[in-house]
This record gives C-alpha cells, sequence and structure tokens, in this order.
C-alpha cells in the first residue's frame, strides 16, 4: 500500500463519457428545453462586396409567427479588439457586405421554419462591389482596401538572424518553392449555436454556448451587453467538436444574447450546415514563398520564408487566425532541424472572404508542410535519402534556442524518427518501391518529423498563463471537481479524474469532473492550443494535492498521529506502517462536515479548496514522427494510403487509449487536409463549396489503420504532461504530401499546393509526359 | 435549411397517385436523397409532395424465364439491388454498380425509379439502364407507355417523363452471350463518379457506356482490338478537359479488362 504509485494515470480507462455520448444520450444546445423560445434565421450575403441600399422587411414582419426583425441599428454592437486590431465585425452588416455569408438581417420567430420562410421574404437591395479574393494579387496591390482608409496589409513583421545574409549567400546551393495551402474549416459534428435566457428577477443572463472557452464567452458577454460580469451565467452544454473554430465569439452570439435581453423571451439560434461553412472560422489560406541555402551534404544552412494569409474580411475575434497562423509558423518553421539562420517576413491581409479563425493546429499543420517540404526538396537536390538528411540535423542537445529565439524542452526528435521508420520497416519499403517502378507501380514513403509547441501560457482559447480547480470532498468523501476548462471531446472527465483519483488514493468513480458552467468554475482560460492536460491537469493535480493535504491533517487528528505519517491509499487515511489504524475517507469527511465538535478547535469545517496552477515554461514541445506509404495510381490520380506508422512523445500518458484517440482523429483530418478539403471561392468571391458534397471530408475508408507508439520525455510542468492535442494534425499533410512527392520522383513531378487533387495530378503526370526530353 | 412550405400527400393506390400529378408545382417522393436535400436547400420548391413509398406492388423483383426479362419495380431500394438474388443471378453488373450509389443509409432509402427519374448524370443507374437496353413503364391517368432508356434521358436532370406521369417499373432482357464490366472512378467511397463505364462485350463488338462523362449517358459501340484508339477519338469531344478525357478513358478501359476476353 504506497499512495504514491499512481494506479490511474497512465492506464487505459475506459472514457466516462462515452456511455451518454455512444447511446445519444449527451444533451447538446439543440436539445435544451426552453419554453417559449424563439429561433433566428439570418438572412446572409450572398454577395463578397456590396453596399447596402435598402432594407424593407415589411412583408417579413407580417408573416405568422415573425415576432422580430433586426438590422445592425438593432443590435449596434462591433466586436473590436481595440489597440490590437484595427477594425471589428458588426453583429449585422453594417450598410456595407464584405463577405458571402456575413449576417444582415436576423428574423426571430416561433420556429425555425416560420423565421426561415420570412428570412426569404426580407427585400435588401443591394449594389455590388469589385470584390477581392486572390491572396497573391491581394498582396500585390497595396491599393485594394477591404476597409479604407485602414491599410489593407493589417499585421506585417519582418524579422532575421544575425549574420542571415551571410551565411545565406554562403551557401553552395540555393532553391525556391512557393507552398500553398487552401482554405479549410473544421466541421465539427455538432454544429456552432448559443441560445440566451434572461431572468428579470435576478436580473441575470444565462448564455448556452457551444464553445471552448466559458470564462472568455462570459468576458465578452459582459463587455458586449454592458453587464456586470457576475450577472451573466455561461453554460456549456455537450460540444460535439470544437478544434479551435469554437474559440471565437462570434456575431451570432452576441445577436442572440442582446435579442433575450430586449425580447424579453429565451432565443435560440443554431447553425446548420450551409451556414457553418459559410460563417464558421476559416482556415488555412497561406502562401509561403520560401528560399533555401544548402550544402552539396543536403545541410540546411539558412531558410527565408515570406509569410502571406488571407485574413478574411475581418479579424475574428478575439484574434484573427492570419495572425495566428503566420506568427507562429514564422516562429516554428525550421522544426525539428537544426537550422542556425532563419528570415521571415509577414503580411497578413483583408480580402473579401469568410474570416479566419483557428482550426486545429493553426500554424503547425502550415509550419510542417512547409519545413518537410523543403527538407525533401533538398534531399531530392543533392540525390539522397529524405530519412539521411532529416538525421544530419535533427536537434540532439536541449535545451535547444531555435533560430526563432523560441526554446525547445527537452524531446526525443531522434529516437521518434528512427522507432517510426522501424515500425514501417522502412528499407523494405524502399525495395518495394524501386520494384513498383520497373512495373509502373508508384509507392511512395513521406517522413514527418514535428514538434507541437503546447500548453502556450497564451493560445486562442484565453490569454491567462494558468488554470483552476475547485475540488470538494463531499460528506460521503466521494469528490466534486470543477475545471475551468472547455472540453469539445478530449474526455476531460476522465482524465482529469484518473489524476485526482491518484492524488487522493481513490477510485476513478468516485471523482466527478464539472466544467463548462461559470457558475460553478473557477475562472479558467478553456480549452485550446493543447493545454488542457498539461495546465489543466496541474491545476488538477495541485488542488487535489492540497484536498489531501486538508484530509490528512484531520485524519492525523482523528487518528492521533503526525500529519506527516498519514497516507491516503484505497479509500483510507491510514497511519505509516500501521495499517490497522485507518479511517475510511467517508467517515473523516462526514466528521469534517457534521461532527466537526471532533474537529477540535484549530481544524477548518470543510474539505473544500481552490487552486490554480502556472506551468514553469511558458510552452512545452511534443514532439514526434509520422510515416506514410502511399500508392499513387497515376491514370486516375487517385491516392490509397497503404500503411501509416506514429511514434509520439507527449511527455507523461494520463491515459494512453485517449492519446491514441486523439492521433487517429489527426490523421483522419490530415488526410483531408492533404487530399480533399477546400473551401472554394470563384473570382467574384462566391463561396462554391457550400455543402459536404463539395466540401469533401475524409470518410473512414480514406483513413489507414495507424499503427502508433510512444515515447515519453516528461515535461517540466507538474505530472511531466505535454500537450498532444495538435500535433498529429501537425504531421499529418506532410507525411502524406512527402508521400506523394517521393513516388512520383521518376517523373519529376512536385506538388507543394495542398489539397493535391486527382486532377492536379493526372495533369501534372500527363503534362510530363508530353514535354520535350 | 429548412425546406419551403408544401402539402403532403399520401395516396394508398397508384391511381390516387397519378391522380394528385395533376396538381400545380407536384413533385414525387420516393426515396428522397436527392430531392430532400434540394427542399431544404429551397432550389427545389413543391407546392405539392406526392409520397409514392406506401403504394403497393412497386417494390418487386420478379424474374421471367419464358421471356429472359427481370423486371424492377420503381421503389426496389439500391441496397435491395445491390443484394438480391435475382439480380446478383441474372445482371451481376447491376448489382455491382448499385454497390457503388454512396453509403448504406443511402442506398437503403434511394430508389432505382428515384434516381432514373433524377437523372443525375453522374449516377450510376441511369447510365446502367442505358447499358442494359431497358426500358421503363411510365403510368398517367391517360394509361401508360414504354420508353426504352436511350430515349429516356435528355440531357442534364431532363428525361422525357410527364409532370403528370409516374415511372412505376424497369424491364431489362437478359443476354446470355453479353460480358459484362464496371468501373467507377469517385474520389471517396460513394461520391458521385468522376467518371464510370460499362462494358458489353459480345463477341467481337464492344459497347461503352458512360456516366459522369457528358449531361447525360451515352453509348459507343467498337470492334475489339481497335478499342483504345477509338477512345481517345471519341472522347476528344465528350469531354471538356484533360483530366476529365483521361478518367472517362481509364474508366472505359478498366471496366473492358473486368469484361474479359
Amino acid at each position: 500500500m504506497e499512495h504514491s504509485r499512481p494506479q490511474w494515470t497512465g492506464a487505459r480507462v475506459a472514457r466516462v463519457e462515452d456511455a451518454r455520448l455512444l447511446s445519444g444520450r449527451a444533451r447538446y444546445l439543440d436539445d435544451l428545453p426552453l419554453p417559449g423560445c424563439l429561433e433566428v434565421a439570418f438572412v446572409r450575403s450572398p454577395h463578397a462586396h456590396a453596399r447596402i441600399r435598402r432594407i424593407d422587411p415589411r412583408l417579413a414582419l407580417a408573416m405568422p409567427g415573425v415576432v422580430a426583425i433586426w438590422t445592425f441599428s438593432d443590435c449596434p454592437v462591433r466586436l473590436l479588439q481595440s489597440g490590437v486590431y484595427p477594425v471589428g465585425q458588426p453583429a449585422l452588416a453594417d450598410g456595407e457586405v464584405r463577405y458571402v455569408g456575413e449576417p444582415v438581417v436576423a428574423v426571430f420567430a416561433a420556429d425555425r421554419y416560420l423565421a426561415e420562410d420570412a428570412a426569404e421574404a426580407v427585400e435588401v437591395d443591394y449594389e455590388p462591389l469589385p470584390a477581392y479574393v486572390d491572396l497573391a494579387a491581394i498582396v500585390e496591390h497595396p491599393d485594394w482596401a477591404v476597409h479604407p482608409p485602414v491599410d489593407n496589409r493589417y499585421v506585417h513583421r519582418e524579422y532575421a538572424t544575425e549574420g542571415f545574409d551571410q551565411a545565406f549567400a554562403q551557401a553552395p546551393h540555393h532553391l525556391r518553392v512557393r507552398f500553398r495551402t487552401r482554405r479549410q474549416t473544421a466541421v465539427t459534428l455538432e454544429p456552432r449555436g448559443a441560445a440566451a435566457v434572461f431572468d428579470p428577477a435576478s436580473e441575470r443572463l444565462t448564455f448556452y454556448a457551444s464553445t471552448q472557452s466559458p470564462h472568455r464567452m462570459r468576458g465578452d458577454l459582459a463587455k458586449f451587453l454592458g453587464l456586470p460580469d457576475h450577472r451573466v451565467r455561461v453554460v456549456v452544454p455537450e460540444v460535439g467538436g470544437g478544434f479551435g473554430m469554437k474559440a471565437n465569439t462570434y456575431p451570432e452570439d452576441i445577436l442572440v444574447a442582446w435579442a433575450a435581453l430586449k425580447l424579453g423571451r429565451p432565443v435560440r439560434w443554431v447553425s446548420d450546415r450551409m451556414e457553418s461553412l459559410l460563417a464558421d472560422a476559416h482556415a488555412r489560406d497561406d502562401i509561403h514563398d520560401v528560399e533555401v541555402a544548402f550544402d552539396g551534404e543536403g545541410r540546411i544552412w539558412a531558410v527565408a520564408d515570406h509569410l502571406m494569409a488571407d485574413g478574411g474580411a475581418y479579424p475574428g475575434y478575439p484574434f484573427s487566425g492570419a495572425v495566428g497562423e503566420t506568427g507562429l509558423a514564422a516562429q516554428v518553421l525550421t522544426g525539428p532541424y537544426q537550422i542556425p539562420h532563419l528570415k521571415t517576413t509577414i503580411d497578413c491581409v483583408f480580402s473579401h472572404k469568410t474570416p479566419l479563425g483557428a482550426y486545429r493546429g493553426v500554424w503547425g499543420p502550415i509550419a510542417s508542410f512547409v519545413q518537410e517540404g523543403i527538407v525533401d526538396r533538398v534531399a531530392r537536390a543533392v540525390g539522397k535519402d529524405p530519412a539521411e538528411v532529416r538525421r544530419l540535423q535533427l536537434i540532439d542537445q536541449f535545451p535547444y534556442r531555435n533560430p526563432a529565439g523560441l526554446v525547445y524542452d527537452p524531446g526525443s526528435y531522434r529516437d521518434s524518427m528512427e522507432l517510426a521508420l522501424k515500425a514501417i520497416d522502412y528499407d523494405r519499403w524502399r525495395d518495394e518501391q524501386r520494384r513498383g517502378w520497373r512495373e509502373g507501380r508508384y509507392l511512395g514513403i513521406g517522413i514527418s518529423v514535428f514538434v507541437e509547441p503546447s500548453a502556450m501560457a497564451a493560445s486562442e482559447s484565453g490569454s491567462i498563463p494558468y488554470e483552476a480547480a475547485t475540488l470538494r470532498m463531499e460528506p460521503s468523501g466521494k469528490v466534486t471537481a470543477s475545471l475551468g476548462l472547455g472540453p469539445t471531446g478530449q474526455g476531460h472527465e476522465t482524465t482529469m479524474a484518473q489524476l485526482i483519483a491518484d492524488a487522493l488514493g481513490i477510485a476513478v468513480e468516485d471523482v466527478v469532473v464539472l466544467h463548462g458552467d461559470t457558475d460553478s468554475a473557477p475562472l479558467g482560460g478553456g480549452t485550446g492550443g493543447s493545454r488542457s492536460a498539461t495546465i489543466g491537469g496541474g491545476a488538477a493535480l495541485t488542488a487535489a494535492e492540497r484536498l489531501g493535504e486538508k484530509v490528512r491533517r484531520v485524519a492525523a487528528h482523528l487518528l492521533e498521529a503526525d500529519f506527516e505519517d498519514v497516507v491516503l491509499a484505497q479509500g483510507q487515511a491510514y497511519v505509516r506502517g500501521v495499517p490497522s489504524r485507518a479511517l475510511p475517507l467517508a467517515e473523516v469527511a462526514r466528521i469534517a462536515y457534521t461532527d466537526v465538535a471532533r474537529l477540535g478547535p484549530e481544524l477548518e469545517p470543510g474539505l473544500e479548496v481552490t487552486a490554480r496552477y502556472r506551468p514553469p515554461l511558458p510552452m512545452t514541445f511534443s514532439n514526434g514522427t509520422h510515416v506514410a506509404v502511399v500508392e499513387v495510381d497515376i491514370e486516375t490520380g487517385l491516392v490509397k494510403v497503404l500503411r501509416y506508422a506514429v511514434v509520439n512523445d507527449c511527455g507523461t500518458l494520463i491515459n494512453p487509449q485517449i492519446v491514441e484517440g486523439q492521433i487517429v482523429g489527426g490523421v483522419a483530418q490530415g488526410v483531408g487536409s492533404a487530399f480533399l478539403e477546400e473551401l472554394a471561392y470563384s473570382e467574384d468571391g462566391q463561396l462554391t463549396t457550400t455543402t459536404l458534397l463539395d466540401y469533401r471530408l475524409p470518410e473512414a475508408t480514406d483513413v489507414p489503420p495507424v499503427e502508433i507508439q510512444h515515447l515519453t520525455t516528461p515535461s517540466a510542468s507538474l505530472g511531466g504532461m505535454k500537450g498532444m492535442g495538435e500535433g498529429s494534425l501537425i504531421a499529418a499533410p506532410a507525411a502524406l504530401v512527402g508521400a506523394v512527392n517521393d513516388a512520383l520522383a521518376p517523373l519529376e513531378v512536385w506538388f507543394s499546393e495542398i489539397p493535391i487533387t486527382p486532377e492536379a495530378i493526372v495533369r501534372a503526370v500527363r503534362r510530363r509526359a508530353e514535354a520535350p526530353r | 435549411m429548412k425546406p419551403a412550405p408544401f402539402v403532403y400527400h399520401r395516396p394508398r393506390t397508384v391511381e390516387e397517385a397519378v391522380a394528385l400529378l395533376g396538381l400545380p408545382a407536384c413533385k414525387v417522393l420516393a426515396g428522397g436523397q436527392s430531392l430532400v436535400p434540394l427542399m431544404n436547400f429551397r432550389l427545389s420548391r413543391p407546392r405539392h409532395l406526392v409520397d409514392i413509398n406506401w403504394l403497393p406492388g412497386l417494390d418487386g423483383v420478379e424474374w421471367d424465364p419464358d421471356q429472359g426479362r427481370l423486371r424492377l419495380g420503381a421503389l426496389v431500394r439500391h441496397q435491395v439491388l445491390a443484394t438480391h438474388p435475382l439480380v446478383r443471378r441474372h445482371l451481376p453488373v447491376l448489382a455491382e454498380a448499385a454497390g457503388h450509389i454512396g453509403h448504406w443509409a443511402i442506398r437503403s432509402r434511394g430508389t432505382l425509379g428515384g434516381s432514373l427519374a433524377h437523372a443525375d448524370p453522374a449516377a450510376e443507374l441511369p447510365a446502367a439502364m442505358v447499358a442494359l437496353g431497358a426500358r421503363f413503364c411510365l403510368r398517367s391517368q391517360s394509361g401508360e407507355r414504354w420508353v426504352d432508356a436511350g430515349e429516356f434521358f435528355q440531357g442534364l436532370f431532363t428525361t422525357v417523363l410527364a409532370e403528370d406521369e409516374l415511372l412505376t417499373a424497369v424491364e431489362v432482357s437478359v443476354d446470355q452471350s453479353a460480358r459484362w464490366g464496371f468501373y467507377e472512378i469517385a474520389r471517396r467511397v460513394g461520391d458521385f463518379a468522376l467518371a464510370g463505364a460499362y462494358a458489353r462485350r459480345r463477341g467481337g463488338v464492344i459497347d461503352l457506356t458512360w456516366f459522369g462523362v457528358g449531361p447525360k449517358p451515352f453509348t459507343v459501340e467498337l470492334q475489339a482490338g481497335e478499342a483504345e484508339a477509338a477512345l481517345e477519338q471519341v472522347l476528344q469531344t465528350a469531354a471538356e478537359d484533360v483530366a476529365a478525357r483521361q478518367w472517362a478513358k481509364v474508366a472505359a478501359m478498366r471496366a473492358l479488362q473486368r469484361a474479359g476476353r
């Protein structure tokens, strides 16, 4: 009976969430019964750019069930992050529309059918104006402005290491590549939504949100509605996926809350799938113009990158995805490689497209795609095996300061690659590949060694550098924990319970983890940027240790033992070395609450603590390697993933099963990024992919079985966890693209734009076949 | 994404159903796998919806051994086409193609008649019917008429089906001497085709029927041995761009390969 030995941490504990999720008993925002609730339908802009000449709601107002029809003047709020961005999106378009799908008019009716009927009857007279849609063209035309007179290039940054120019010039070889990622969006299973109820008796607003950041949402509502924060309660029911997309506060959120106040009735809006594709945060609309300097061995001396991102019509609130994508990509562009010199130029511009926000990995999938593309190109240029060129320059000394100034804590960069290559049987596939090429089969192997900066003090979900947990041992000895996190499917109710159970020597089922209610949870930053396990877990551990201390003090008093000698294990407090001198925790807790005369004067009744945890480092780096084997059918352009191996190192594993679930999901999304998903715009700014027929998500049959192994290099944070929510999507597109390029090497075909479509492959192969030799 | 208001009708007999088809802006609801999404997008706005799912006798699969003919009711679901023993025995190529339609949930609802009346150029079944030389029974209040599949499809989502007519059945005469092959190129399992083809080999004569290539299914007859060269020629005009032509060619060549020698 050694209480410090973890029983639960590291075990494959079945997720406590799954029973309700898999049996259809989870309750999402749309399931909440809200008597008398009005539903909202939005009239959204059909134009990428137009002046609104006139809005006539008269016909619609007369329709059955319609209660109110609002334009900007009815909810004159702008989601402006002042001091950070020059403009903010109005809750409803104010005289001008700037992207297709922008909310223009809100129709409130008894149900969504009636609201949509009426929305159709609202007459809006638009005067179409020219739209700026193409990122490269926008960057080249500084005179094009989406918000004149505001500078359209709303972020511009330059950085270079000392001695960059010299190092770059002295290198024997150089190459240039333009990398392009196309627009994507998260496509959560549960769409966005909001519901609000104002209680005139308590003068409090209850806001039901499908968000990753309950407390930030509360702060935003308080600010825009002009309410004190203790009069706003944010409740987050079950959330069916967020992936960063639900880390924003959106115009629709403000509109729904405002309407509940003004109309005096509950109001709800749930996005449909078309609205999701139009108006959820988009992501990944980036260009990287890269120049690389290297030597004949394949050692990279210096990288210069002009990073451009199309931020859409407005900065998302409270952050612009374009800034997140480029700003952090510029800092991790050299990835796991010892590349001494770096020069970056960042340009974020406005366009007449949907605002850019976060999507899982944010900068990471783009940076990895660029970084691994660079290494593969260099390998090809010097005629070496891509694994060999990686071995030359993988980081093996820690802490490592990268050329952008980020300090990497220890990781297993080299080991992860070697283990992944072994797992996939690299040499055998190289043989297969050569044999295949002779027979007209195109097999390719792609390697992606990644770093994942995680648990950042500031992330998209909030800017607070800590997390908080309130723990209460109830009179029964069972524990209720309340955290400020905003899980969207990650299984925190299981993992946090595992940490707490071990710290208190109780069973996982004796811990209930609450989250997503600002009335019960201490203020927290929410979930995003892979911060929950590390920072939230640290808070859970800190609170559990302090609660344990309280319990031990009470037990020591009752057992007439020294505090230092009291141990918690198996639901009991006992005296070390004397297992017979023990009290069940239920007894300790009962006394602490209800038999307080026995506590003596010096002990405080009750067993409840709130603790906050700040990690010692500004971030911790997970790492790992993905290796993909693909077969390209050069006649059809279709790609099949034959094998997929992952070696992942995220420090201490709380629950390997949950970690592996995260990895498989990220690989699935990586398949989408590499081959399928694109939000396509026409030249005049119409989004042409507004259904899941056109916006292709990976299906089960597209996702290969993923073979996973773990390495464990603990972080310096309490518990040793590192964040790992994004690494698999950071790594996967690069591995898959690398594999396709590797397969087509004999044809000298090279892709540096994703998604790689069958059409692109067919065209490239034909072009090559028809080119004069 | 809610449909515009409509009146819902649930007739119990074919006679009742075709009588309702005279109503203004009327649409037939069968499996609803294309119509319902279109209505939800308000791209289709029927004022009257006639639900034929409750009509008796339209979901049969019958083999007539004397005529060597398979008769399929309009309400036969794709999943039934894909798995029914009679279809698998007499028209295995049709069963195979039906298995490529959408996913299980779509196949369990979607109907043969619905797919044919909808006439999506990238769908599997209209081209199958053209390739198989099927004929369709069209019922109206004034009686019934039979139309060959080759004449039924007029163009993009367009057929000869009149507004007051209901497609009730399909008949296919089975040619025991023919060898069949099917191949479809799609981005993902269950997607509409980038290109697909049926190949029929009878002695030295090859018939190729494409879907996902032009505005409607079309057939080309070739002599064995000249196939590949002739294909290039045919497809020059059929598909507008390099990739589409390539897919059309590859689908045909692979279908032909599957038809065997």
